[in-house]
């Protein structure tokens, strides 16, 4: 979604209309309208009215003679991100205007309205954001803004080993089926690339996710406050869309019974921050794949916990790095700041190249999904193939293709099968 | 190619409500048996859950998450398309030869919605969240799920039908109401609440706006829309994407329906010797419009299989080899293939037209249609752009439990018939007698 201040609530069309009605007015046309793309980011949450209050005052001062925009500003926590709060204060500064100049006041009604037009359509917006939050939703997902938690991940593959740590962590810690890895580790072969390579698989929580738009019932939605790619298992129909909109094939389906009864799970594991039951195994019949571990990002675990996951905390080979993208100092980000440090480039002859020579990617790029995941490494090929790693899923107790799991239950006539 | 059926007499046409026959006993039983076995084997995967199905995840889990459940449940919603060719026809076109079969095809449109929904309740994990889950979403997930968009347009044309059919079968009971059986009564004074002949032209001209909009919803949105988008959409799978889906559902579709209008009809011809009431006009016409609408079948593809192999890009052309190289696909191509011949032979030598040959090149053509449409979503799943996994290709051939829904499911729309043809006449009276003679 682009975040091009001016295209992201009006339309051409409605700002043509804007600066007609403007135009009419004896006052200035610009301000009129920037103030009404300012409003919007108010109503969106993206601007705090003290702000607002604060960008205007003079010229409003300057152009009318008075600002009557009412606003508490010692406290300006009270009076942050509150769009409804604004459309008061643009009612009394309309009520308030000095009922001696009946002109000016006029005018200012007629600014007003430009305003509030420009309101209505960012009011569509904030509906948006909260559909996005509670029912799924892809586009208006927490973006690339900097502001704010975003969990993601930097694996990098020149660390790892393939020795499967990671995924007896998850398995273990969320008490997965045989068969269902929501972290996986591919070992393989490529053209180009000498000797084996391994790549972690986990969620890629896209900023940008098809899994969240093509849910029917918002169970798949992206947690506003972290960007956490999330299944509601109280929701979930198990109609399995998701996993097949995945281009990762990140997604495990809880076919049958699950392996560990519900009895043997901590409740503090299962239900996050809003109360909504988003972590651990799902229960038959519904959707699961990787949380990014949401119980620890919570607090479910322990304060130490918070920024860390089971496959980060198992891998021993400093492969795996947890944390917010957003905070520069994050696991994930000074990862990659120091390993890029540690491998400049010589631009001494050639002072144009990139100052390292780190290769990054993010799976699928072009499948436009915005991953959270930035990988080390390089990227496979289409022509790359798995092969049986150094450590098998056998020896580390895992099963690999699960359909040989699933065809055991498929065959039982009797209860007891698991899947 | 109007074909005049007017001298036909009330009673021919009250024949199915009127009689009972040893024959009409046997299929019950055959349609409640099949249905039986299917529940029997339901009751499985209600204790036991998807477990009993031989669908697996795809990636790691070396299988197919969607299998012959959505095949189906396309292939019920692509038969359904049968009412709205029939009624635009007949309503919109003034083909007065196909009258005799319209509400035959109206009929079939209700029972095949009724098993596409059918097979999405069976679909999915946890049925008992349909209705506390959709409906609570639906303002909200409407806006971009393309499975929203599926279970709002399908709804859509299940109602519209319905009062379609609604409209007209009052037409038709109360003129023949001293003929239907009296036990039914408090049924028929249910549906003739209100009811007068100044509605009668009313009704006309509202039944064809309910044509005319079933026509551009149906085709253009259903299954040249929402049902090719859940696939085409998705940035997943090779076999899936592109524009051509929309008109190559549609061409299964149409080709479907068609063809479960003949067999329809002709079984009703055959059980109540209407030879007079259904004429062979019917069948010839139904026939052409078979073999065109499997000619645009096997063109559309023709364009996917030359697009998918002449330098495409690597995931697509594997796919499409694949897909070549699958025998099933062209025994449904080739199923296809043999019963738009048949027809365009049958139609330059009529010698060689016979309804018997015609019915079975339509349970031909519906097999093909649901083998394609498994294959679909089957190969589809089986050929990811992101192909690391070992587990890609999966493996999938239905398990019992599935193929039983699929018998299931034809025992109810054959029970749909069955029942239905003792309650009101399936054949509507207009076909018969003009307004002017039913008045007088």
């Amino acid at each position: 979604m682009s975040t091009d201040d001016d295209s992201l609530y009006t339309s051409p069309d409605d700002e043509e209309r804007h600066r007609r009605l403007l135009d009419e007015t004896e006052y200035d046309t610009e301000l009129g309208l920037e103030m009404a793309r300012d409003a919007q980011r108010v109503s969106a949450g993206e601007l705090s009215e003290v702000e607002f209050y604060r960008r205007y005052h003079e010229r409003i001062v300057e152009e009318f003679d008075i600002d009557d925009r009412e606003i508490d500003l010692p406290d300006p926590d009270e009076a942050e991100g509150s769009g409804e709060g604004f459309l008061d204060d643009l009612g009394s500064v309309l009520a308030d205007v000095d009922p001696e100049t009946d002109e000016s006041r006029r005018s200012v009604m007629q600014k007003g309205a430009a305003v509030a037009g420009g309101l209505a359509v960012g009011g569509w917006g904030t509906v948006q954001n909260a559909a996005g939050q509670d029912g799924g939703g892809g586009a208006d997902a927490p973006g690339d803004d900097e502001e704010g938690t975003r969990w993601g991940m930097t694996i990098n593959l020149n660390n790892c080993d393939g020795c499967l740590a990671c995924m007896v962590a998850c398995d273990q810690e969320h008490n997965l089926s045989r068969g269902a890895h929501w972290m996986y580790v591919f070992a393989y072969e490529d053209e180009g690339q000498a000797d084996e390579n391994f790549l972690p698989r986990t969620c890629q929580h896209c900023t940008d996710s098809p899994c969240t738009k093509v849910c029917p019932v918002g169970a798949r939605h992206t947690r506003t406050e972290d960007g956490l790619v999330l299944t509601d298992y109280d929701i979930c129909i198990g109609c399995r869309y998701c996993e097949v909109s995945c281009p990762y094939g990140v997604n495990y389906f809880q076919w049958g019974e699950p392996d560990v009864p519900e009895s043997e799970i901590d409740e503090d594991t299962q239900y996050d921050d809003r109360g909504r039951w988003v972590g651990n195994r799902p229960p038959e019949g519904v959707m699961g794949k990787c949380t990014f571990c949401v119980d620890r990002q919570d607090g479910a675990m322990g304060e130490d916990l918070v920024g860390t996951t089971a496959c980060e905390e198992a891998c021993a080979m400093d492969a795996i790095h947890f944390g917010d993208l957003n905070d520069p100092e994050s696991a994930p980000n000074r990862h990659l700041r120091e390993y890029r440090e540690a491998q400049p480039n010589d631009t001494s002859e050639f002072p144009d190249r990139k100052e390292h020579t780190v290769s990054t990617f993010e799976l699928l790029a072009e499948r436009g999904t915005e991953p959270n995941v930035t990988f080390v490494g390089n990227e496979p090929s289409p022509h790359a193939e798995q092969v049986e790693g150094p450590v098998t899923y056998e020896e580390m107790g895992l099963v690999d293709d699960r359909k040989e799991v699933l065809d055991d239950g498929a065959t039982a006539t009797q209860g007891g099968e698991s899947a | 190619m109007s074909v005049d059926v007017t001298s036909v007499d009330r009673d021919t046409l009250l024949r199915p409500i009127e009689t009972l026959s040893r024959r009409y006993v046997a299929a019950l039983a055959v349609a409640l048996g099949l249905i039986g076995v299917w529940l029997a084997f339901y009751v499985q995967q209600l204790q036991h859950g998807l477990v009993v199905t031989n669908l697996s995840d795809w990636g790691s889990g070396g299988g197919v998450p969607w299998g012959l459940y959505i095949g189906a449940f396309i292939w019920w919603v692509g038969i359904a398309h049968g009412g709205i060719i029939l009624s635009a026809a007949v309503r919109l076109l003034g083909m007065d030869t196909y009258q005799p079969v319209a509400r035959l095809a109206e009929l079939l449109t209700i029972a095949a919605l009724s098993c596409a929904g059918l097979f999405i309740l069976i679909h999915v994990g946890r049925p008992d969240r349909l209705v506390t889950s959709v409906l609570p979403a639906w303002p909200t997930c409407v806006q971009w799920s393309p499975l929203m968009w599926d279970v709002t347009v399908i709804t859509a044309y299940f109602v519209l039908t319905a009062t379609y059919l609604l409209l007209t079968i009052r037409y038709d009971v109360s003129r023949l109401r001293d003929r239907l059986p009296p036990r039914l009564e408090p049924l028929y004074r249910a549906l003739l609440v209100g009811y007068s002949e100044t509605e009668d032209a009313v009704v006309e001209r509202m039944v064809w706006w309910l044509a005319f909009a079933i026509i551009i919803m149906a085709p253009l949105l259903l299954h040249g829309g929402v049902i090719p988008w859940l696939f085409a959409l998705l940035p997943s799978m090779a076999g899936w994407h592109g524009g051509v889906q929309g008109p190559s559902f549609l061409s299964i579709a149409l080709t479907s329906a068609v063809s479960g209008i003949v067999i329809v009809s002709a079984a009703f011809r055959y059980a109540y010797d209407w030879e007079a009431l259904i004429p062979d006009a019917v069948f010839r016409g139904l026939g052409q419009w078979l073999g065109f609408f499997g000619l645009i079948f096997l063109w559309l593809q023709l364009q996917q299989v030359i697009t998918g192999i002449f330098a495409a890009p690597t995931t697509l052309q594997h796919a499409t080899e694949v897909k070549i190289s699958t025998p099933l696909y062209w025994v449904a191509i080739g199923l296809v293939a043999a019963a738009m011949l048949y027809v365009f032979a049958s139609s330059l030598r009529p010698t060689l037209f016979s309804i018997p040959a015609l019915v079975v090149a339509s349970v031909g053509v519906l097999v093909g249609t649901l083998v394609e449409k498994v294959l679909f979503v089957v190969e589809g799943l089986q050929h990811a752009h992101f192909d690391l996994y070992n587990g890609v290709p999966g493996a999938y051939t239905p398990s019992a439990v599935e193929l039983s829904a699929l018998a299931g499911t034809v025992g109810i729309v054959a029970l749909f018939f069955l029942v239905v043809s003792k309650v009101i006449p399936v054949v509507e009276l207009h076909a018969i007698e003009d307004y002017e003679e039913v008045d007088t």
